[in-house]
Order: structure tokens, then sequence, then C-alpha cells
């Protein structure tokens, strides 16, 4: 048994040792290096990457990432609450139609489809010919290249991790307890606030930070919908081991990130824990 | 008596089957009625039609003078105690009871005290602060009880509430269950398959099979005077001799032939069966017709392949119609 249970343990245990263990020391040696003179890294030993990330200018950056990360988690949730309570209330023959529907954008790479939003959003795309043929607007809407591009982009790659969780969790939510809320006096906009939300918090949570984590690290979608200008802390990390080749202020922005998504995710994982006391 | 409920010509058509077949009843104010009947009898959708969670295709629902179709669940004045209990797992005992208060419109500083003296008529008073799942199933099912009848409904329906409690409880509760709706005086609807649930409950039941009523009457009429044979056979062992149905209880057995203005058969004892409070003689006639006779302790004892006399008062033959 315990033999078995080695060997169905190991394809795990040896991608996350070479393929997540090992690269992560790799950085965190690096974030303690000084940069090379030609890109790459070099001795002596220092501090002085991890004292740099207290510069304003890159506090800066992290404040626009948190910022627009928690507008595109919020929308996300938003639009996704109603849609899974949708599809969990559907028919049994419709649910998993809807279901392949949500994830069918998962069919095709995540760059084509930003690139998709590019021509919907810019200046001679889409919805500004469009506005502009009906006369509804004399010149281009500034749709691309900017913060909203942007927080929209987040909305439409991430939607679907957040519709996901929440499907399970309504679809679990047993019927009798909307028929009693009812029945009790409840309007149905009553049921969803005082029954379905409260016992939906664990699955809002879960979405929440489905949605949340990937949209702090999101290089492609600002760098693609916000034209550079508005970059977000991915982009940054992305910068230094490209155009700055500074790796060792790279490893430390990556690693600053992770500490604090970890610091995020405790805090998520000690309340549910103690609701599920 | 004034009346409550009143059914009209009910009718509800499932895709494959006529589920509720032209219902019609009047529940008395302040009544404990029963619908009792086997499952898929359609008592259940009735109860649903009454709540307000499925529509009939057709006739009327009329609560207190009042029309109950087409309104919402949370516009009728009525309340169910769920057959599940469907108690919120997210809020205690007390808030569970404070729901629909609240949604009522209730000022919430007259709450608590509404509440609390609800956890105090169920017995519940120490419990309040209690979430669902560390309750036992007796102070859920009294919990869901006090959280429907705490807004005061003209009409409560109650689905099977028993059901869930292993069968010692499910008598005390029965007895607890019947003093609190003549203490309240508010009008139950009750819906139940134990026969026994129903004739100890109820003021009057309407006996249902196959989406139709088949008797309405009291306890002790549809026990004593069942109307068909089927309401004969749900509510008790019945023997059936020629059409003529007898139960148990009135079947006699004796080695001697009894005196004259009884009816009488020859049959010989198959086996006997232990049942507690008594023993069932169950015995076969030379016709080969299956009677079984109730025998109390002090009789005499009957063995296999004994030659014995069935006999009984014409009076208690079952006037059924069928």
């Amino acid at each position: 048994m315990n033999r078995l249970r080695t060997l169905f343990l190991a394809p795990a245990a040896g991608f996350t040792v070479v393929l997540f263990l090992i690269p992560l020391s790799i950085i965190i040696g690096y974030s303690f290096l000084t940069r090379g003179v030609y890109g790459g890294v070099a001795g002596p030993w220092t501090f002085e990457n991890y004292q740099r990330l207290f510069d304003p200018l890159y506090g800066v950056i992290l404040w626009r990432s948190v910022v627009m990360s928690t507008a595109a988690t919020a929308l996300c949730l938003l639009i996704a609450f109603p849609l899974a309570l949708f599809i969990a209330r559907a028919d049994a023959r419709w649910k998993n139609i809807y279901l392949y529907l949500v994830i069918l954008p998962f069919w095709t790479s995540f760059l084509v489809r930003t690139y998709a939003w590019m021509f919907l959003l810019r200046d001679s795309g889409l919805i500004n010919s469009i506005l502009l043929s009906l006369k509804i607007v004399h010149e281009p809407l500034p749709l691309l290249y900017n913060e909203t591009a942007v927080v929209v982009g987040l909305v439409y790659g991430y939607l679907p991790f957040a519709v996901l969780p929440l499907f399970s969790n309504l679809d679990r939510l047993d019927k009798n307890l909307l028929e009693a809320a009812a029945d009790l006096g409840a309007t149905p906009w009553q049921t969803i606030r005082h029954i379905v939300i409260p016992l939906c918090a664990p699955g809002l949570r879960a979405a929440g930070v489905l949605v949340f984590i990937p949209c702090l690290g999101a290089y492609l979608t600002p760098d693609l919908l916000g034209g550079g200008k508005s970059i977000m802390i991915g982009n940054l990390i992305q910068n230094q081991f490209t155009t700055a080749r500074d790796w060792p202020f790279g490893s430390a922005i990556s690693l600053a990130l992770m500490a604090l998504v970890m610091i995020l995710l405790m805090a998520l994982l000690r309340r549910d824990g103690e609701e599920a006391l | 008596m004034e009346t409550a409920l009143a059914l009209t010509a009910l009718m509800k058509t499932f895709p494959s089957n006529r589920v509720v077949d032209g219902i019609s009843l009047n529940v008395p104010k302040g009544c404990f009625y029963s619908l009792l009947g086997p499952s898929g009898c359609g008592k259940t959708t009735i109860l649903r039609m009454i709540a307000g969670f499925a529509e009939p295709d057709s006739g009327e629902i009329i609560l207190n003078g009042r029309r109950l179709n087409g309104l919402r669940p949370y516009e009728r004045p009525v309340t169910t105690v769920f057959q599940s209990y469907a108690l919120f797992p997210h809020l205690t005992a007390a808030q569970n009871i404070a729901f629909g208060l609240e949604r009522a419109g209730e000022e919430p500083s007259a709450i608590p005290a509404k509440v609390s003296r609800m956890l105090e008529l169920v017995g519940l008073q120490e419990k309040g602060d209690r979430f669902p799942a560390s309750l036992s199933g007796g102070e859920k099912q009294r919990t869901a009880l006090a959280r429907a009848l705490v807004v005061e409904p003209e009409l409560l329906l109650l689905d099977e509430p028993l059901s869930a409690l292993d069968p010692a409880l499910r008598k005390r509760v029965r007895i607890e269950l019947k003093q609190l709706q003549k203490r309240l005086g508010i009008t139950f609807l009750f819906i139940t398959h134990d026969q026994e649930e129903a004739l100890t409950l109820s003021d009057q039941i309407a006996v249902m099979n196959k989406g139709k009523i088949e008797q309405i009457g009291s306890p002790r009429e549809i026990y004593l005077a069942p109307a068909t044979r089927f309401v004969a056979g749900f509510l008790g062992a019945v023997n059936w001799v020629d059409g003529i149905g007898v139960r148990p209880e009135s079947t006699h057995i004796s080695r001697q032939a009894p005196a004259n203005g009884v009816r009488l058969i020859e049959a010989l004892v198959e086996t006997s069966v232990f049942l507690g409070d008594c023993f069932h003689v169950q015995t076969r006639t030379n016709a080969g017709v299956a009677i079984t006779a109730q025998v109390d302790h002090d009789e005499e004892q009957y063995a296999n392949g004994d030659r014995v006399h069935i006999w009984w008062h014409p009076r208690d033959e079952l006037p059924v119609r069928e």
C-alpha cells in the first residue's frame, strides 16, 4: 500500500521539484546577487534589490496593479454570479451546454483572444466603426491603450475562473431552502441577499482568489491593451528580464509578488477554516 | 363551521400523468385536517399548489375568502413545515425563526420577544443560539415548526414532518403537535402516508388515491365505515370474505361453534404470529380464503393444523360500497 502510494505521488512530486522548486531556488539566489555588466548575474551578495522595492516609482506600479486587479475581480464576480445562478437553475439538459460555452474561449490561445480585443477596441476597430457609421460619435472614442481597456481584457480573460467555482457552489445549494425562504415571505431579491449569497461565501471567495491572483501577475493584457502606458507588476518583472537586463531585481519583484499573494491566500484560508468549524 | 381553505375542482397534469384529478374539499377554520394517501397519490402536489410552488391547470384555491391562484409563494398567508425541514444552515435556530418576521416587516424591536416566546412554546428556549447542524432531529423539526408558526399564518401546511424522526420520538412529537395546534387554533393541513398518524392527529381526514379523493370524514368514520375497498385496506388490515370486509380485531376464533346470530366459517389454522400486544392467527377456509383473527394473550392458543370456527358479528362488517 505504501509503495503504491509513493508510486502514485511520484509524477507530481517529480514535476514539482524539477519544474518548480529548483527554478524557485535559482530565483531566490538571483535576488540576492548583483546585475552583471552584460546582463546575467554576478557577485557580490546584496540586499539592495529588496531595498529598491520601496522606491515610490515601484510603489505606484504595485498600487495600480492592486487597484486594477481588484476592479477586475469585482466586475468578474458581479458578472459571474448571476450567470452561475442562471446555469445552476437551468434544466439538467442545458446545464452542460452552458458550461461548455463558458469554457469555450479556452479552446483558442489567450494571445489570439487578446489581439481580437485590440481589433474590437482600436480607433478603426469594430466598435468605433459602428459608432462612426451610425453617426453616434464624430471621431473615434479612445477605447484602447488605457486602464479601462486593461480591466476589460482582464475581466474577459478570467471570467470563466469565477463562473466555475460559483456554479459548483450554487448547483449544490439545497433548492428546498429557496422554497422555504419564499414560503416565509422573502421576495426573490431577499432570498438571494439573505440565503443564496451567505451560503455562497466559500464559492465567492474561491472565485475572487482565482481571478485576483492571475490578474495581479498579468503582463500580456496590460502590455497589449494598455499599450505600455499603464504597466502592471507583471510588465515590470518582464522588463527586468528583457530590456532592462536586471535579473536580480526582476527576481526580487517576483518573490515580493509571491509573498503578497501568499499572505492574501493564508488570510482567506484561515477564514474558511474558521467557518468549517 | 366557517371554512378556512376551499379547494374546488383542482387539476394538475404533469407530462405523463394526471397527478391531481378534480380535488374539491373544505377545511374548517381551526381544524387539524389530513390528506392521507400512498406516495404518488397527488397529496404533495396539492400542498405545493396551495403554497404557490406549483400552479393548478384548473380549479380554485380559496383561503378565507381570498383567491390564492396566481399569487407568488411569498404573497400567500400560508407557511410550510417541510419534510426535510429546510432550515437555513447559516442561521441559528433563533435567526431561522426570526426570518419570516423580518420579511413581514415586523418592528425590529418586537422580534426578539416573539422569537423567544416561540422557542419556549416548542421547548427550545436553551437552544436558540445553536446552528441547525448541532440540533437533533427532533429539535430541527420543532425549529421548523416554530419558524412557520411565528408569522401566524392563516394556514399551516405540514409535509410529512414526522417521517424523518425515529418511531419512539415520532409518537411523542405527535401528541405535542396535536396539543400545540389546539392551543394556537391555527388551521393545519397535514400530509401523510401513515394511517396511524392521520388517525391519532386529525379532526378530519381526506383519503386520496391516484389523484382523487376516496373519502372524507372523521378518523372514526373512515376507519369504522370506509366507503371504498381502498380506504378500508389503507387504514388497516381487512379480511375479505365474499366481498364482505371485517377487520382482524372484530374477527373471532373458537373450537366450538358459537351461538346463533353470527357469521360463521370453518377454517384451518396456518400460523400464529405474536405481535406483542396480541396474536394474529392466520387461517384458511375450505374455499381457500385467508382470514386473520386477533387473539388476546389470555385467550386459548392455537397451533398449526387446528380445525377452528371463524366468526364475527354482522354489525362489525365494514359498510364498503363497492
